[in-house]
């Protein structure tokens, strides 16, 4: 959203000066324009200390925020633009490198307060990472690598098709999120902090292992119901990945390449993205349900934790996003629920 | 958290440790530290704070805090072998749910979970103490 620039009460106080033809300065014929642009001043102040960092003049009124970043860098290098924050107030909100410098409420020398958000990753980066990372640690248990089990079981097979079943789903849910990355998704922010991807690493690294131990285990044993619950879970299973791709291939058309335009979702002709009509974030609800699919086929508690502690986090941000849309979008679609239609 | 877990998943739940001393060296600890934390409070809500108290919480600590550890730990490692022997809380393949749970290594691992966070917190209380005490120091002198 953008501020709005009050006009300024005198000209002289703009710095803008126009030279009509009557202006009285003589030497222009009558007919003849000319108009002074404004060039602005930028100072830039720590957020903490108010120690002035950096003072740029001659600075085109028209400028973006990520034009600003990328001057800043030059005098301190070691704060690429992705990890700037400029904020108009020092505990303020930062602005977004979109902005234009004369949209905003300064003066004609702007303050800007900067605050350091630390080492960045790139969200590319750490989505390949942390999904590669699963794929990989699975096909160590499925494959009975040594020192994971007992020495006599190693590089043997299950004899429970469920299992092999399991591999199948598993890999290829990773394969989809790592083509999603790579080819699908339209990144709103290019970087996030870089402790970031420690901890999701840990998680997802961790909850595969920790599954994949169970369900490759010599002593696994199969679904109380037999094929009948394998096979009503690997549907629910495949309909939920159906699902959620379509909601990302729906989601990445509503945004043009390159750009960061946000606009309210609505169902397509494909029937999977249907349920925008019931809630925001249908991704998030297929990809529970595709956890869930997976839960009961395997019939692993572990795989249930896994499926809870997603379902957790992910209703979290269905909510922020939820709220977002509400207050972006008067029009919003009031029957949409975050997650879960009607309830959560 | 530590308290609830030693009261309840250790020291009751393994009878055979609640006879041992080191049960004895975390209750005293224990319950030193917590008459003066909570006069502490007190006193202090009354905006009434005797030294002595300030100072007892700021200063005890430093024997207290390793005593109730070393209370702890070994009370931990008593109980390890009738965990083992037991099989307490644990559960183990092959079962229907495909999970299992060795209590004994996870309290293992709860010991090794001292050696981060003993410090950080013992070191914490330290850094306190000289921010609290010397700040009680200076508005002496000027009294």
């Amino acid at each position: 959203m953008e501020h709005h620039h009050p006009t300024p009460l005198t000209l002289e106080s703009s710095g803008w000066a126009p030279s009509w033809p009557w202006s009285g300065s003589g030497e222009k014929g009558p007919g003849t324009l000319r108009i002074c642009r404004t060039i602005l001043q930028v100072e830039i102040l720590d957020a903490k200390t108010r120690e002035k960092l950096c003072f740029l003049d001659k600075v085109e009124p028209h400028a973006t925020i990520a034009e600003i970043k990328n001057l800043f860098t030059k005098t301190h290098p070691q704060w690429y633009p992705a990890r700037q924050s400029l904020r108009l107030d020092p505990k303020g909100k930062s602005l977004k490198d979109e902005d234009v410098l004369q949209k905003l409420p300064v003066g004609t020398t702007a303050t800007f307060y900067f605050r350091d958000l630390g080492a960045q990753i790139s969200w590319v980066t750490v989505f390949l990472t942390e999904y590669a990372g699963p794929l990989f640690i699975y096909l160590l248990f499925y494959f009975r690598v040594p020192f994971i089990y007992g020495h006599k079981y190693d590089f043997t097979s299950s004899r429970h098709t469920v299992v092999h079943l399991a591999c199948i789903c598993h890999s290829f849910h990773y394969v989809k999120r790592l083509l999603e990355t790579l080819f699908v998704h339209r990144f709103s922010h290019g970087t996030m902090p870089l402790r970031n991807i420690f901890k999701n690493c840990t998680y997802y690294w961790g909850f595969a292992a920790w599954m994949a131990y169970y369900i490759n285990h010599p002593l696994y044993t199969p679904p109380t119901y037999g094929a009948q619950q394998v096979k009503l879970a690997l549907a629910i299973f495949v309909i939920c990945q159906l699902g959620n791709f379509s909601i990302h291939m729906a989601l990445r058309d509503l945004r043009p390449a390159g750009s960061k335009t946000r606009k309210i979702p609505y169902p397509t002709k494909n029937p999977f993205t249907w349920l925008f009509l019931l809630v925001s974030c249908p991704n998030y609800t297929y990809e529970v349900g595709s956890w869930i699919g997976f839960a009961i086929m395997t019939q692993c508690v572990p795989v249930a934790l896994f499926s809870l502690v997603g379902f957790t986090q992910m209703t979290i941000w269905a909510k922020g996003k939820h709220r977002s849309y509400l207050k972006e979008f008067r029009d919003y679609p009031p029957l949409r629920m975050p997650i879960i239609p009607f309830l959560l | 958290m530590s308290r609830v877990f030693l009261i309840w998943a250790v020291t009751h739940s393994v009878k055979e440790v609640q006879s041992e001393d080191s049960v004895l060296l975390f209750v005293i600890a224990w319950t030193i530290t917590e008459i003066i934390r909570y006069s502490f409070y007190t006193f202090s809500l009354l905006n009434h704070l005797p030294y002595l108290i300030k100072w007892a919480r700021y200063t005890l600590f430093i024997v207290l805090y390793p005593m109730g550890v070393s209370g702890e730990l070994l009370t931990i490692y008593a109980a390890l072998p009738f965990v083992r022997q037991a099989g307490l809380y644990s559960i183990s393949l092959p079962n229907k749910y495909n999970f299992s749970f060795d209590y004994y290594a996870f309290l293992i691992l709860i010991m090794i979970s001292y050696i981060p966070i003993f410090p950080q917190l013992y070191f914490h209380m330290i850094h306190q103490r000289r921010k609290v005490l010397s700040h009680t120091e200076e508005h002496k002198k000027f009294e």
